[in-house]
């Protein structure tokens, strides 16, 4: 029978520790969120020489073992509670080659703690670039364990490194640091009250600044209390700590890590010259994104029309090949064009995180946030606010937990509530179809128009955030300091494997979390625009028969006629009329309005929705984009997605907050229901008004 | 017959549908509360 053992992958962040997880695992992987909190949880199996399984948890980041975070404390509370169905049988410290001497300051603290910790460095491949040489037999010697010199860029060192977890018995435990040694009397104190314990695990536990989820609380709560120092005194403590174990680094690295400057072939120095310019950064970035978007459009148009017209074809196979009946009907006119609605987005979703994950992977998103904390200063944001404010490109919810890691509370709160403007991958199916509807096909100097008006309404999201935190940061009376500190990782050749996967867990994740929502709103929808109350619904085909007698229409007018009364007097026509009045002056119609309301659950269901409302009752064979340009306006005449209600819409979306998940997200963080019921008026209100002014301007 | 199996199906769909709604937006079984850090104000975060 083969042996499963824990393995905990912990390092600083920017090590490349996923890139090792990655390549431990490929794609026996698992993401999931930690009980009770929203962390992500990264999990994965890999199979080591000698029939051992390994179980591997990619952890989150962290610099120490001194929590600031939640994300730090997941760590912590791990490596410090043995009872864990997770504690590791090894513990592997990631480095980077770049930046060891930060990097060990962990591995020690970890090493402290008598849990078999295994060093690896990676990137060993740059090492020639940067002139380091390392003599590993001393740094083992010196460190007392095993180091794994590796390179996950170029696959190299990977079998060792198996080779070393699969021998994580021969690791010592001895630790780096006498904990006794940060001060003896309290030390010798401690371990009179305490004589069972780990002296370092008690020190951890009396300086975080955290609570204990998991960790056997009755046990925390009696060495918490053991407070014989003020919380001053210990502060120092623990940076007499950091101290000594700088030292120690500094003693072992000095014969371990050589660093020849001279022999270094670095071109970072002069990027960074250019792509964190003062004038240049901001014009490289901006060009960045025209490119991203312009992209987007053309690479994914052949892809979109293709499985816009294989499910149209499906509907009409489903209808022809089924005998007929109610639920024909429902798979045909329900749930096929509403899952159509959102499988349509896959390429473009795909290519926009496909662009995110290169701009990360390179390197270059940590430059973006250096530029633009020089902007968002002014707005009463933090730099570390643009990582939010960018990843709420993909969903605003990652990106909320995301404000965790900002310090000021005030900056937090602030960060949160503005960050649903950005536009989300939700809004992306929407202001797609729209666009396509209503902007031209035109180009100017080689962009297509509609590709500009996407960039265009990223833009406006991002904008709207910007100024709301300025308002925001009038308005709000938060006393709080601030500071911000961001690390620059080296600029690297994206790893195809961490692209790869990237795009297809976050298009992955958009599909089947939305998809769900969407196939049951889909039934339900096809469900109301199919049945109704009353004679009108019942007696529709002799109410229109009688009613248009003297004009002769052929037999498939009268059926459209019918199959048009039919959906105007079913539950969701009766529903659509009641609330045509609130939205008629945007230039939308109760079909629109049911989108609208439908998609109060989460923005994607907007297409889906209005798939299946024109599917039902057609026995076209018709793509979602050629049913919603041949609506007619019933009041006007002409089409109902013009110009003006296009952009009228493009605003309300842009604006307004329509994703219950966001809410519970921002309840969650801010522990209170004011701030996500704000939130929710405000910007609704806010996408009314706009969405009004610009329809009856444009009109 | 034929349409009483449909029709059994639709509100069968039906059912599973708005369950599956009511269940995800509505009523969400209350999970363990382990008084990690996002809970109060205790963590020192902010």
């Amino acid at each position: 029978m083969s042996k499963q053992i824990n393995v905990a992958l912990i390092g600083n962040p920017n090590t490349g520790k996923t890139s090792v997880f990655n390549a431990l695992t490929g794609l026996n992987q698992k993401v999931g969120n930690y009980p009770g909190i929203t962390v992500e949880k990264k999990e994965g199996v890999c199979k080591l020489p000698r029939g051992v399984k390994a179980h591997i948890i990619d952890l989150p980041g962290t610099y120490s073992l001194n929590a600031s975070s939640l994300d730090e404390n997941v760590v912590i509370e791990l490596l410090l509670n043995k009872k864990d169905k997770d504690f590791p049988d090894i513990a592997v410290v990631v480095s980077d080659v770049e930046n060891l001497k930060r990097n060990l300051l962990l591995f020690t603290q970890i090493k402290d703690l008598e849990i078999p910790t295994l060093l690896v460095i990676n990137m060993a491949d740059r090492m020639s670039y940067k002139g380091i040489s390392l003599d590993i037999d001393y740094l083992e010697e010196h460190l007392q364990t095993k180091i794994a010199l590796i390179s996950t860029r170029k696959g190299q060192g990977i079998d060792n490194l198996k080779n070393l977890i699969a021998n994580y018995k021969d690791l010592s435990i001895t630790p780096c640091l006498n904990a006794s040694e940060i001060d003896r009397d309290y030390f010798d104190s401690l371990r009179k009250a305490f004589p069972n314990q780990l002296l370092y695990k008690l020190w951890l536990v009396i300086t975080q600044d955290v609570n204990f989820g998991k960790t056997d609380r009755n046990e925390i709560d009696a060495v918490a209390n053991f407070k014989t120092k003020s919380k001053g005194d210990l502060k120092r403590l623990q940076q007499k700590e950091t101290i000594k174990r700088y030292q120690f680094i500094n003693n072992v690295l000095k014969k371990g890590q050589t660093i020849d400057i001279s022999q270094a072939k670095d071109l970072r120095t002069k990027f960074d010259r250019i792509l964190t310019h003062k004038v240049w950064g901001y014009v490289i970035f901006f060009f960045i994104l025209l490119t991203i978007f312009q992209a987007i459009y053309d690479w994914s148009s052949v892809p979109m029309d293709f499985i816009d017209s294989i499910f149209a074809s499906l509907s009409e196979w489903v209808k022809n090949m089924l005998p007929d009946g109610a639920f024909t009907n429902l798979l045909a006119e329900g749930i096929i064009p509403g899952l159509g609605g959102i499988v349509i987005f896959i390429p473009q979703i795909a290519f926009l995180f496909l662009f995110i994950a290169v701009l990360e992977e390179s390197g270059y998103m940590s430059r973006v946030v250096f530029l633009m904390d020089r902007v968002m200063r002014r707005f009463g944001l933090s730099g570390k606010s643009v990582v939010p404010l960018i990843s709420g490109t993909a969903c605003a919810i990652p990106a909320i937990m995301a404000t965790r890691n900002i310090e000021s509370w005030k900056e937090r709160l602030i960060t949160i509530l503005v960050t649903p403007f950005t536009t989300c991958s939700a809004r992306l199916p929407v202001y797609l179809i729209i666009i396509a509807l209503v902007i031209p096909e035109g180009r100017i100097l080689g962009l297509s128009y509609q590709a500009l008006t996407l960039m265009l309404l990223y833009l406006i999201g991002f904008v709207t955030a910007v100024f709301s935190a300025y308002i925001l940061n009038k308005i709000l009376k938060i006393r709080s300091k601030t500071f911000f500190v961001v690390e620059m990782p080296n600029y690297k050749l994206p790893m195809f494997k961490n692209v790869a996967l990237t795009v297809i867990e976050k298009t992955k994740s958009f599909v089947f979390g939305a998809g769900k929502i969407i196939l049951a709103i889909s039934i339900v929808l096809w469900f109301l625009a199919s049945y109704g109350p009353g004679d009108a619904f019942n007696n529709a085909e002799n109410i229109v028969k009688s009613e248009y007698a003297s004009q002769h229409l052929t037999k498939e007018d009268l059926q459209q006629k019918i199959a048009s009364h039919k959906l105007e007097h079913s539950f969701i026509g009766i529903t659509g009329r009641a609330i045509e009045p609130v939205i008629r002056p945007l230039g939308y119609d109760w079909k629109i309005g049911i989108a609208i309301v439908s998609s109060f659950a989460a923005r994607e269901v907007f297409v889906g929705t209005l798939a299946t409302i024109y599917s039902v009752g057609s026995d076209e064979e018709e793509t979602i984009k050629n049913r919603m340009a041949s609506e007619v306006n019933p009041i006007l005449g002409g089409p109902l997605f013009t110009f003006a209600s296009g952009i009228s819409l493009l605003l309300f979306y842009a604006f307004a907050m329509q994703c219950m998940s966001t809410l519970a997200i921002v309840k969650k963080e801010t522990n209170s229901w004011k701030w996500p019921v704000l939130q929710l008026v405000i910007m609704t209100t806010f996408a009314y008004i706009v969405a009004l002014i610009a329809f009856q301007f444009l009109k | 017959m034929n349409t009483i199996i449909q029709n059994i199906l639709v509100y069968t769909a039906l059912a599973l549908a708005v369950a599956f709604i009511v269940k995800t937006y509505v009523w969400s079984p209350k999970k363990k509360k382990t008084k990690a850090c996002g809970g109060d104000d205790s963590c020192g975060c902010h």
